[in-house]
This record gives structure tokens, C-alpha cells and sequence, in this order.
């Protein structure tokens, strides 16, 4: 990565992927029959935190091999959704880093990518966690701020490589 | 002497290769001489004329290097060498003249003397410079052959050898040069006295690294990059002298290159570290690990990560390996090794954050070194890790403690040697106990569970380290982790909990029979949980699932037949009074499940080719159609044993007879199929059901009656079970089954039940058939005569009931197709004429891709009769005819459709390889199949396309002719207002996914917006699992650029 290192040894913690509830007591009687027949089942699993959470999770943090969630940077309790409004948080690691406005853009692109056009997704950070908060959260919710950031290559690709293995969802691979 | 000068003559003139052959074999049969051809060639050798010299020459050569070698003597050696190196200064005449010198130093007879002057003669005449590649190879190879055969005259020509092959050789760059200069450089700078030289010898070996050659396309010598690598590595460590110099310019590369140079030099760096000698090792340890530390902890990526440890491990081993018999106590250790320890330690002070992993790999890097520096590292790791663990300051760290721990003794285990003896070292044992006691604590807290069953792991997987108590007493700590309250499975930590369990029952199972096993079985109630217990079923699932894993030890199965069994007769017990109305699906859910284990068990025990799977015919067989008989019959008069006749219980009861009936040896078979030919005959079921419930002397249970219930009916399946297994010579003769077979076709068609019922005649009918088709002719030739036309073809008959007919009818025809059956051509036959029959057409064309579909009964391990390829066979005899049919528009519109759906049933059912040269005219019907209104249908297409695109060019070629028509397709059907069945909106957005990584990006491209604007729509699913997979293959897209 080139340039200054904001945070050379952040806190990695240990991560594992999530169990919906809801799932398990969907459960038949029978020990090897899958859980209600999906095809048949009209009901509506409507989106969640947890699904929001699981899209954002495994974004690869700019300046280490690590994923948000292993750095804590995202976590479910930091996401809100109501109707169709979606709030994520997020806490960078130290409150000088530089790299904020990257993960807030990684996490914008991903969840513009990812959710449908009815939600209205605010980005912010965790109140009192950066040194300038008010100017990142203004960069990141401004729409017209943000396309102009993605008309520049250099960053979208450094944007792409960030998510290029969202897919995992916490999972290893 | 004329024959000579003719041949030459004509050569000279034509310049063809037959005259070169012609006197070649002349000189081979003494018709000429050699030097009859030399006199013949005299004035051209000699002439004024540039061409005609050059060609003379050519010619010599030509012929020379065809020759036996033993029309080479001494003399004539000596007198072309002399002739050749008079040649090497005419500019002319250099190329054919290397080219003969080439030929003459592979002889025997060439001797040192004349080495030394073509050597001489070499370095005097040929200007590198001045001559192209191949040339140059010439030169390339001559010195080759010298330094291969008279390498002492040149050693005798003195130091001043080496200056001069340095200057002839110097700024090559072809690589096929290259490859034989680095092998002669080699020899140079080992055996050859470089001491005045080495600065030069540097300067034409290391100009070359790192090596970033790129092979051109179709490049005629094939000579690769990793070629070149090896061949240059050779050089550079092949002289200690070289170090010095060396180093400084390793450490540039590392720090500026690439990550392939980046490898590249590590790599050399390691092979070249212990040649260069522990002295150098030892002065430059300090600047080597500065760089070295760089690649560690701030890795470009995990290959050059790994890499760069290997180049320490090495560094480390060449500074200490030879003092290694000095070193008496751990604190001898001095420099570098001692430093890395104390700096790793000291990252290791913050074991949660992030370069504490590297830290621990260097650690764990130096285990594998040398056995002080191992012993060393551990005694200052482990106990500094421990201390931590225990400081109450860092309790929230201890997960990634235990993690850090576990890597150690990970490593600590693969540096001892594969074969542990009783006296081999285990370099973890003087820290056992801690260890343990950190593990014990470890496990306590739900967050440092799966760390310290990791770390746990690595302790047992280490030969030596514990002695069988101790065992017992690891056994002890992890059940009692198993049995927490709070450890429900939700944290992932049972499969590790497991895995460390049955790794310790391989070696001692009476631990875990002695105290897991007790335990579980106590766990398991003896009446099912109610229907809303949700979560104590799920507990009732993890024990069982636990057993299952830990019961494959045969001592250990053994209790799991025994107990489980006596729970479930329990279970299904009439003894209990049961009222008429009460709910028993949940008891038969739950006896379902504890057979299920059983089965499950079975299954990997015969997987994994166990001995004592045959033995249970005597143990559990006999139990198991005891209990479902007698509830079969009871629950003819009360409610009494309603459990058993439920039909998933009775499968898995003949799954677990299945398993074990197919281990066991035929001469045991054959009175086992006896008695059970003599229920379905006669109804005495004595000789095979033994058990708890005794069942009356006289007591009959016939299946066929007309009066029978579904209960009695269901112990088809059991019967079923016990025959598909059987050896062909214990079955009896085709005539004696003639009528007994005929009876339970019609029985299945027109009286069974339901579909397990069904399922078990149709079975039984298919392995016999399989099994005796040579000698049961009699019995197909019925099926075809009037079975077919009574039954199938008959309109008058309800559409259900011909259906179950054509059900038997694909069990038939099954049991023909594996075995390659000639006859199965008619059976085939049939089911093309119902095409035109509305009302069966559809099932007629499915049932034909089912002929394929490979099945659990006719199997090997069920000694069925198999042929290899029978599937390709069989698609092959079919496959154009449905194709063909598909096409034929002169057919009405639903018997095409017919085709169609045999096609994609048939596609779906049979390996790729089978159809994948039918593709290009497959490819529009499988499209036309995705506009069948049946999902299913769709789906299976799908799947076949996804099946395909993983194929190789050519299939992936054909796809890039439809892809408009695949995009719009499968959009369409990932749409839930057009698609309700969420099985083909999943597999449509794989496809769409998968499109462009196998279509050229000027075909895909047009379509990048509709799908994007399309696929936003599919994100608002209201099914999670379809979001998922819109998201993922949304993401594609987005990436997809040219």
C-alpha cells in the first residue's frame, strides 16, 4: 500500500458467521429433511441487519489483510434499518486515520451495489470516534461528492480491491 | 576416388542432402575414404572465391557430423582440428568450421592436445559479437564439450583461461546460450582456480539476476522461465567466493523488486546462504533480517510471506548449525537468533494485535531450525505467552493467546520426525502441564472455547506428549465443554470438540467409551420431545450427530448398535399404552433419527471398508425385523406400534439391512435370502426376525393379500432391502421367481400403497433382472408382449396407474442398460411410441432420461451386474433419435415437446462428456426446453448450462452464438413476478453470473446496462437466498470490463 500508514498494528479480533434464529426453528421434526420446503413457503424474509451486516463484513480493509469486521470497524449492532431508511456506523480503528473516507466509500458503493434503490442508506461514524468526523460523514452522504469520487480511476480501482472479496460474508472463503 | 569427386561435384552444384547421405555410406562401407573426399574438396577448401570456400567447408563439416565415429582416427582428428582452428579467421568459413569442431570435440578420439588448441584457437579467433545466436551456440556447445571431457587441459592452460572465456563470453542474451553458458559457469567457478577472477565471474553470472525472460509465444526451443532460474541459481551459489559481493545486491533486489523477483531472490538467497558459509552468514545477519523482517511483516502477499521465512529458517541454520554440538546450555545462544526471539517476544506483548501473527511464524520458523535454536525459542515463547495468559490485565486477550499458543505447538509437532520411537525428543514436553492448565482455563469461557480446542488439537496430534491417563483426563475437560449449558452449538465449537475426541478414540478408545459415551446416551430421553420443543430436538440432533462422528471405532459402534437399538424398541414398544389420538409423529421423528445415526455410522464404516460391518447381520438384522414386524402386525388390531409403520422409518430400518447385508460373504447370504423368499412366499417370517417381541410360532405375515394393510405392505421395503444386496448365485432360479416377480409387478402397479411400497418391488425386480437377465428372458419377453400393452399402452386405464407402470417399466430397463443388454433396444422402443399419447407423453419422455440416471441399487458393492460405459452406450442409442425428434417439425407441436422434455431429462441424468459433441445442435433445443412451462424442467436446463459452461473452448464458443438469447432468457426467469419458483431464480442468476467469465467481453458487453438496471429489480427478492445470489452475480457484472 503506498504511502503512510495510519494504523500499522490495529487490534485484530477473532469473527464468526452468523446463525439466523429464525432458521433454526424453522427446522422439521425430521432429521434430515430440510427446513420448510423454500418453494412452497410465500413468505417474505424481509432484509435485515444481519443481511445488511453480512454484505459489508468481509470488505477487505485498505491497509491490511484484514476484513472490516476482524478490525471491528463494522459490526451488526451498528446497523439500522427502518423501513426503508438503512444507517450504518462504523468505527475506524484510530481516530486520525486517513483512510476513513475509503472504508466509508467501500461501504457506500458496496450497499449501492447490493440494495435495492427503494433505501435510503446514511453512512456515518461512530459519534466521537475521528478526529474529523463532521467532515467525512458530510463527504460521505453528499450523493454529488460521492459520484464525483467515482469518476476517479485511481480510486475506484483502490474501491474495487477493497471489495473484491465481500462475497465471503464472513466466511472464510 | 572418382565416386569421391563426383559426389562432391553434384554437392557443390545442388547442395542436396542426398549426397550428403550418399557419402556418408560410402565412407561407412570402405567404398572412399575420408580423405579421398578432403582431396576431392581440395580447391574448393582452399579456393579464392568466398562462396565456394564457405561451401566446402559446409560440406566437410556436413558429412564429419554424420559420420561413425569410428571412421575417426587419432591422425585424422588431429589434422581436421588443425584445419578447422586455420578456419576460425576467415570470416567465410567460421560458421561450417564450428560447426565441424563441434562434431570433433564429441569424439573419443580427440584428444587433450587438441582440446587445448581449439580452446586456443577459439579465444584467438571468434569475435562473439560478429556472430548471430546460432552461431554462437556453437561455440556455446563446443566449450561445453571440452569442459565435459578434458577438463584438466584446460585447467592447465592457467589462470589466464578463465580471463579469456570471460571475455568471449561476456554480454550474451540468447536464452538457449544462456543456458549452457550458466552450466559451464558452473563448473568454472567450482572446480577452476577463480581466484584472481571472481569480480568478473560476479559481473557475467549476477548481471543475469533476477531472470525476467518471458518465453515468446510458440517459442521453438521451449526454454522456460523457470529453466533459466535453475540454471543461473547454479552459478550464483556454486562458489562461497561469491558472498560478499552477493549480498548487497540480494538485498537490493528484495527491497525494489516485484513480488516475482521479490521470490525469485528469497529463493536464490536460501539455496545460496549455506554455501557462502556461516562466517559471511553470521557478519551480515543483522542487515539480512532488517530486509528479510520487511517481507515478513509487512508481506506483499502470503507466497513471498512464506518465502521470506523459509530464507530465515535457512539463515538461521547456516549461522548455527555447526556449532550446534558446542551449544551446551540455551543461553550459549547468542546473536541473531537471540535477538529475533527477544524482538518477536517483545511484538508478542500485544498478542491481540495484528503482528503478533507474523511475530509467531517467525517463532514458528525457527522450530524447524536447528534442535538448540528450537529449544531456545520455546523456552522463552511458551512461558512468556503463559504469563500473559495468566495476568489478570489481559484476560480479554486470551483467545488470541491461546491461538498464538496453538500455532507454537503446531509447530512445535511438525518439526519432529515422522516416526516418533519412544526416545525421539518431544520438544513440547517440559511445557505440558502449563499448557494443559492454560487449555483447561481456556475452555471455561465461551469465548476462548474454539482456541483452545485448537490449541488442545495440536497437543494430542503430537506423538509422545501424553500418557493414556492423561488422555482420560483431556477426555474428561472436553466433555465437560460438550455438556456446558451455555455451549449450544451456536459458537461453532462442537466439530472441534469432536475432532480432538475422535482423534484421541483412534489411538484409546476406552476413554471416550468410558466417560463421552455414558454421558451422551444419557442425554438422549426416552420419549421424544414434544412437537414445539424445538430446541430440545435440536440438542437431541447434536448428541446424536456427535455420536455418529465418534462411533466409527468398531469397539465403539458396537455400544452405539447396542444402545441405540434398545431405545428405539423401547420407543416403538407396544408394552407402553397409547391412546388412539395422541400425537406419535414426534416419537417416530425421533426413532427415525436414532436409526438414521445408526445408518449414517454404518455408512462411513463401510465406506471406509471396516471388518465388522458383516457381523451385525447376526446382531442388528434379525432385531430390526422383529420390532417392525411385530408392530406391523399388532397395529393391525390397536393403535398399539403405530411408530413403525411410518414410512421414513421403515426406509432408514432397510437403509441400516441394506448396509449391512452387502458386506456380508454369499455362502451367509444365501440362507439370509432363503428365509426371506420364504416370508414373501409363504409368510413364516422365524427364520429371519429374532428379538425382544416374541412373535407367535404360527404366526404369517402375507404381504400380497388382497385384505393387507399399509403396515404389512410397508415390510416390502425391508425384504427389498435384504435381496438388492444378495449375491447373484444365492437368488433363486429365473423359473422358480418367474411366477413371484410377475405377481409383484402387477401387485406394485394395481395394489401398493404408496411410493416406498412401490419403490421396494420395483427394486427388487430390478436387481434380479440385473442379475439373471441371460437366463430371465422368458420373463422380458412377457413384459414386452403384454405387460406394455395391458398396462402402459392401454387408454383405457387411469392416467395414474400407467403411470406406476411406466415407473416399472424405467426399474426394468435400468437394470438392461447397466449391464449393456442388446434386448434393452425394445424397451426403449416402447416408450417412443407413447410420444403421441397426451396423456402419458410427458411421463414416457422423462422416464427415458431416468433409463441413465445413475441410482443407489444397481451398484457394485450390491454385486449387480455392470458394464463400463453403459451410459455413454445407451446415450449414444438414444440421443440423436430425441434430437432428431425435437427437430422434426412435421411432428405435432406436444410430441416435439415430448422430445424436448426426454431430451433435458435425459441431459440432466447423464455425465457431460456423453453429449458434449451433440452440442452444437443440442444448444437451440436446450433453449427451447427453458420455455417449457414446467419449473422443474427449467431448472434442470439451467443446471445442465451451468453444467456446460464449465466445459472446455468449444462449448464455451457455442454459447457466445446465443448469448442475447441466454441474457434475455435468464433475466426473465430470475424475475419473481415472472418466476415463482425460487430453485430457478437462483440457478438463472448463476447462470448470468457465470456468462461472463465465459463470453469474450465485445459479445457481453451490449447487454453490461440491461443486466445491471435488470438485476437491480432482482435485488428486492423477497426471498433472502435469491437476494444473496443476485447481490454475488450483480457484483460480476460491475467488475466485468474488457
Amino acid at each position: 500500500m503506498p504511502g503512510e500508514i495510519f494504523n500499522p498494528n490495529p487490534t485484530v479480533f477473532a469473527t464468526k458467521p452468523t446463525v439466523r434464529k429464525s432458521d433454526l426453528l424453522k427446522q422439521s421434526l425430521w432429521i434430515n429433511e430440510k427446513a420448510v420446503q423454500e418453494d412452497n413457503a410465500d413468505e417474505v424474509d424481509p432484509i435485515d441487519q444481519d443481511e445488511i451486516f453480512d454484505l459489508i463484513r468481509s470488505i477487505d480493509d485498505p491497509e491490511h489483510p484484514n476484513t472490516l469486521e476482524e478490525l471491528r470497524v463494522v459490526s451488526a449492532p451498528q446497523i439500522d434499518v427502518k423501513g426503508n431508511h438503512v444507517m450504518v456506523e462504523f468505527t475506524p480503528t484510530i481516530p486520525h486515520c486517513g483512510m476513513s473516507t475509503l472504508i466509508g466509500l467501500s461501504i457506500r458503493v458496496r450497499l449501492l451495489r447490493s440494495l435495492p434503490d427503494r433505501y435510503k442508506v446514511d453512512i456515518r461514524l461512530k459519534p466521537g470516534s475521528h478526529q474529523s468526523e463532521h467532515a467525512v460523514n458530510k463527504q460521505l452522504n453528499d450523493k454529488e461528492r460521492v459520484a464525483a469520487a467515482l469518476e476517479n480511476q485511481a480510486l475506484l480501482d483502490t474501491v474495487e480491491q477493497c471489495l473484491a472479496r465481500a462475497g465471503r460474508r464472513g466466511h472464510s472463503e | 576416388m572418382a565416386s569421391a569427386e563426383r559426389l562432391v561435384e553434384t554437392w557443390m552444384a545442388s547442395a542436396r542432402d542426398e549426397e550428403i547421405e550418399q557419402t556418408v555410406s560410402e565412407i561407412s562401407n570402405d567404398r572412399i575414404a575420408l580423405l579421398d573426399v578432403v582431396k576431392a574438396l581440395g580447391e574448393y577448401l582452399t579456393s579464392e572465391e568466398d562462396q565456394l570456400r564457405a561451401k566446402g567447408v559446409e560440406l566437410l563439416s556436413s558429412v564429419l557430423s554424420r559420420l561413425p565415429t569410428e571412421k575417426l582416427n587419432r591422425q585424422s582428428v588431429r589434422v581436421l582440428t588443425t584445419f578447422y582452428c586455420g578456419k576460425l579467421d576467415d570470416t567465410e568459413t567460421i560458421i561450417p568450421a564450428l560447426k565441424g569442431l563441434n562434431t570433433l570435440t564429441t569424439l573419443p578420439t580427440c584428444s587433450s592436445t587438441e582440446a587445448s588448441s581449439i580452446m586456443e584457437a577459439l579465444f584467438t579467433h571468434v569475435k562473439m559479437r560478429a556472430l548471430v545466436h546460432s552461431v554462437r551456440f556453437q561455440v556455446f556447445s563446443i566449450i561445453d564439450n571440452l569442459i565435459a571431457r578434458h577438463r584438466a587441459a584446460l585447467k592447465a592452460m592457467g589462470k589466464t583461461f578463465v580471463a579469456r572465456y570471460i571475455s568471449l563470453v561476456e554480454g550474451e542474451k540468447d536464452p538457449r546460450n544462456l543456458l549452457v553458458a550458466f552450466a559451464i559457469a558452473r563448473v568454472i567457478l567450482i572446480e577452476f582456480d577463480i581466484s584472481d577472477h571472481v569480480e568478473s565471474l560476479f559481473n557475467i553470472t549476477f548481471c543475469y539476476f533476477p531472470i525476467t525472460f518471458r518465453p515468446p509465444p510458440n517459442d521453438p526451443y521451449g526454454i522456460t522461465t523457470e529453466d533459466l532460474q535453475k540454471s543461473l541459481r547454479g552459478c550464483l551459489n556454486a562458489s562461497p567466493s561469491f558472498g560478499p559481493l552477493a549480498i548487497p545486491l540480494f538485498l537490493e533486489k528484495l527491497a525494489a523488486g516485484s513480488p516475482a523477483t521479490k521470490r525469485d531472490t528469497l529463493q536464490t538467497m536460501a539455496i545460496s546462504l549455506p554455501v557462502y558459509g556461516s562466517a559471511l552468514a553470521r557478519v551480515s545477519a543483522r542487515k539480512l533480517w532488517n530486509s528479510l523482517k520487511l517481507e515478513i511483516f509487512q508481506p506483499t502477499d502470503p507466497l513471498t510471506e512464506a518465502e521470506a521465512l523459509k530464507t530465515t529458517q535457512t539463515l538461521v541454520e547456516t549461522i548455527y548449525s555447526h556449532e550446534e554440538d558446542a551449544i551446551e546450555s540455551e543461553d550459549d545462544i547468542q546473536g541473531l537468533a537471540r535477538d529475533v526471539c527477544e524482538e518477536c517476544i517483545h511484538i508478542l506483548r500485544e498478542p491481540e494485535k495484528n503482528q503478533a501473527r507474523p511475530a509467531i511464524k517467525v517463532l514458528c520458523a525457527f522450530l524447524a531450525t536447528t534442535p538448540s535454536v528450537a529449544r531456545y525459542t520455546l523456552s522463552h515463547a511458551v512461558p512468556h505467552l503463559i504469563k500473559l495468559f495468566l495476568d489478570p490485565g489481559e484476560a480479554s486477550n486470551r483467545p488470541p493467546i491461546l491461538l498464538l499458543l496453538a500455532d507454537l505447538v503446531t509447530a512445535a509437532r511438525d518439526s519432529m520426525p515422522e516416526e516418533v520411537t519412544d526416545d525421539t525428543p518431544v520438544p513440547m514436553s517440559p511445557y505440558k502441564d502449563e499448557v494443559l492448565g492454560v487449555v483447561s482455563v481456556g475452555l471455561k469461557a465461551t469465548v476462548s472455547r474454539i482456541p483452545a480446542l485448537a490449541l488442545l488439537r495440536g497437543m494430542i496430534t503430537t506423538g509422545n506428549l501424553f500418557p493414556d491417563q492423561e488422555l482420560g483426563f483431556i477426555v474428561h475437560l472436553v466433555n465437560e465443554v460438550f455438556q456446558a449449558e451455555d455451549a449450544e452449538n451456536d459458537d461453532f465449537s462442537d466439530s472441534a470438540i469432536l475432532d480432538v475426541l475422535t482423534t484421541i478414540s483412534k489411538t484409546s478408545p476406552l476413554h471416550v467409551q468410558e466417560q463421552t459415551l455414558p454421558m451422551l446416551f444419557s442425554s438422549l430421553p426416552e420419549q421424544a420431545p414434544p412437537r414445539e420443543a424445538t430446541s430440545e430436538r435440536i440438542k437431541n440432533w447434536r448428541t446424536l450427530l456427535a455420536l455418529k462422528t465418534l462411533c466409527v471405532h468398531p469397539q465403539l459402534f458396537e455400544i452405539l448398535a447396542i444402545r441405540l437399538t434398545t431405545k428405539v424398541d423401547l420407543l416403538c414398544a407396544p408394552a407402553m399404552k397409547r391412546d388412539a389420538m395422541e400425537d406419535t409423529e414426534p416419537d417416530a421423528a425421533y426413532a427415525h433419527s436414532l436409526l438414521k445415526t445408526i445408518a449414517d455410522t454404518l455408512s462411513t464404516k463401510v465406506d471406509a471398508g471396516h471388518p465388522d460391518v458383516a457381523k451385525y447381520i447376526d446382531r442388528l438384522v434379525p432385531g430390526l425385523y422383529n420390532l417392525f414386524i411385530f408392530s406391523a402386525l399388532r397395529s393391525e388390531m390397536s393403535a398399539q406400534g403405530k411408530i413403525t409403520t411410518e414410512p421414513r422409518l421403515v426406509r432408514t430400518a432397510g437403509e441400516i439391512i441394506t448396509l449391512v447385508t452387502q458386506c456380508v460373504p454369499a455362502q451367509r447370504q444365501a440362507s439370509f435370502v432363503s428365509a426371506i423368499f420364504e416370508v414373501l412366499s409363504l409368510g413364516r417370517v422365524q427364520g429371519i426376525a429374532d428379538g425382544l417381541q416374541k412373535l407367535a410360532a404360527d404366526e404369517k405375515v402375507l404381504l400380497f393379500e388382497e385384505s393387507a394393510p399399509t403396515a404389512r405392505k410397508n415390510l416390502l421395503a425391508l425384504f427389498s432391502a435384504g435381496i438388492v444386496t444378495a449375491h447373484k448365485e444365492v437368488l433363486p432360479s429365473p423359473q422358480e421367481l418367474d411366477a413371484f416377480l410377475n405377481q409383484l409387478l402387477i401387485w406394485s402397479v394395481t395394489r401398493a400403497d404408496h411410493y416406498l411400497q412401490r419403490e421396494s418391488a420395483w427394486h427388487i425386480i430390478a436387481s434380479i433382472v440385473n442379475k439373471q437377465a441371460d437366463s430371465a428372458t422368458a420373463f422380458l419377453e412377457d413384459k414386452l408382449d403384454n405387460f406394455w400393452p395391458h398396462y402402459i399402452a392401454a387408454r383405457g386405464l387411469s392416467p395414474e396407474q400407467r403411470r406406476y407402470a411406466i415407473q416399472a417399466w424405467v426399474w426394468m430397463s435400468k437394470a438392461l442398460v447397466v449391464r449393456k443388454e442388446p434386448s434393452l433396444a425394445r424397451f426403449t422402443d416402447r416408450l417412443f411410441e407413447v410420444f403421441s399419447d397426451d396423456e402419458i407423453a410427458w411421463d414416457a419422455a422423462r422416464a427415458l432420461g431416468e433409463f441413465a440416471s445413475p441410482d443407489q441399487i444397481l451398484i457394485k458393492r450390491h454385486h449387480a451386474v455392470i458394464k463400463i460405459l453403459h451410459a455413454q452406450k445407451f446415450v449414444n442409442g438414444v440421443l440423436p433419435r430425441i434430437i432428431l425428434g425435437a427437430q422434426d417439425s412435421s411432428k405435432p407441436p406436444h410430441e416435439q415437446t415430448a422430445y424436448l422434455v426426454a431430451l433435458t431429462s435425459l441431459i440432466k441424468a447423464i455425465p457431460k462428456a456423453s453429449y458434449a459433441h451433440e452440442m452444437p445442435s443440442l444448444m437451440p433445443l436446450v433453449l427451447r426446453g427453458l420455455e417449457l412451462p414446467d419449473f422443474d424442467i427449467r431448472a434442470d436446463v439451467i443446471d445442465t448450462l451451468l453444467a456446460a459452461a464449465e466445459g472446455d473452448v468449444a462449448a464455451q464458443n457455442l454459447v457466445t452464438e446465443h448469448t442475447s438469447t441466454l441474457v434475455t432468457a435468464m433475466l426473465k426467469n430470475s424475475m419473481v413476478n415472472e418466476m415463482p419458483s425460487v430453485r430457478v431464480r437462483t440457478a438463472a442468476l448463476k447462470y448470468l453470473g457465470v456468462l461472463p467469465k465465459i463470453v469474450r467481453y465485445d459479445v457481453l458487453h451490449p447487454s453490461k446496462p440491461t443486466v445491471l438496471r435488470e438485476l437491480a429489480k432482482v435485488l428486492d427478492d423477497p426471498k433472502r437466498s435469491v437476494r444473496r445470489e443476485a447481490v454475488d452475480t450483480r457484483t460480476v457484472w460491475f467488475k466485468y470490463s474488457g
